[in-house]
């Protein structure tokens, strides 16, 4: 694949990064994301900025399936400083169709304007398989931009999922400018992992 | 692999690029011995200078409050903030300082300015106003 299509697709298609899983106060999002897990689109409301309800939609590649989920994310505890931000989130969702399949875990992240890290372990349930995923993230900004500037992140991911037992690790870069945001990462065993974000 | 990399750097320089050319278009605007520089109560305001000199452009029998935020980070966090305040009327302009954690809001000099309710509105948005300060124009 040309470094050409492989920019066009990872704008255009590309994680499970669940970067501010809560907008703002009346705030709208949707995000586009991609790994070697799944395709999903998501799209949330929040009512306050302490929970966020929505809808996603996902074809699992694991099980070949399509399906959806009715997704609740709740703020368990937030402290501001002067210089960072650190966050706990409950993150939860249930298929429409049935009670059966559900997952449920916690997302937390810490940050400043220079450095960021995050973590996410989640465990979903369905009649097929159950499985826990879990990731850590680092990352820092290279430059510290002002207001309405493009601003960037260099990360390093390391996730996890249970099915196949063993950890990877690989950069990620985020940028955003606006409502948009936009991140990709992968590996060097062709998994890409990408979000694409717009609040509004 | 190898390739991937290269991909990562040329975006870096390219976002790097966008900056340093939105830092030198800022620069224009920037001089020395303005409002920015005073001091009140004794303590000397902490705006970026360069963004209160844009910011004052245009205004006349004005007053700029200068709010304290903790918990701004980041350009999403302020992003909430601003629209917030945009739905106020009273307010004519609005800015975020995010190197130094400010909101700038100016409202017409008659205006009594109400930190309890800038307070309300910034926690609604997930942060937290810490002071205020007032200068007139």
């Amino acid at each position: 694949m040309g470094i050409f299509l492989k920019l066009f697709f990872l704008v255009f298609f590309t994680s499970n990064i669940e970067a501010r899983p809560i907008s703002y106060n009346g705030g709208k999002t949707v995000m586009v994301l991609k790994d070697s897990m799944k395709n999903s689109i998501y799209y949330h409301y929040s009512p306050t900025y302490k929970y966020s309800l929505g809808v996603e939609a996902i074809e699992d590649k694991l099980l070949s399936k399509n399906y959806s989920y009715l997704r609740l994310t709740y703020l368990l505890n937030r402290k501001n400083t002067k210089n960072s931000q650190r966050n706990l989130y409950l993150q939860s969702g249930i298929s429409p169709s049935g009670t059966d399949n559900f997952f449920y875990g916690i997302h937390g992240d810490w940050e400043t304007r220079r450095v960021f890290s995050g973590f996410s372990i989640k465990r979903t349930k369905n009649n097929y398989k159950n499985y826990t995923d879990q990731f850590i993230q680092l990352g820092f900004s290279p430059y510290l931009g002002e207001y309405g500037d493009l601003h960037s992140w260099i990360m390093v991911k390391s996730k996890k999922n249970s099915l196949s037992n063993s950890w990877s690790s690989y950069p990620l870069l985020k940028f955003f400018k606006g409502d948009f945001l936009f991140e990709f990462g992968f590996s060097n065993k062709k998994e890409w992992d990408a979000h694409l974000m717009y609040r509004f | 692999m190898k390739q991937n990399l290269i991909i990562i750097f040329i975006l870096l320089i390219f976002s790097s690029a966008i900056y340093a050319q939105n830092e030198n278009h800022t620069d224009h605007f920037s001089h020395e011995g303005h409002i920015h520089e005073e001091v009140i109560n004794g303590e000397k305001l902490d705006v970026n200078p360069n963004r209160f000199d844009l910011f004052i452009v245009g205004l006349k029998e004005a007053q700029i409050a200068i709010i304290s935020v903790n918990g701004m980070v980041c350009d999403f966090c302020a992003r909430g903030i601003e629209r917030s305040f945009s739905k106020d009327i009273n307010i004519k302009k609005i800015d975020v300082d995010l190197s130094r954690g400010k909101i700038l809001l100016a409202y017409d000099l008659l205006k009594e300015i109400n930190f309890e309710e800038i307070k309300k509105l910034i926690v609604e948005n997930g942060q937290n106003a810490t002071d205020l300060k007032i200068i007139k124009l």
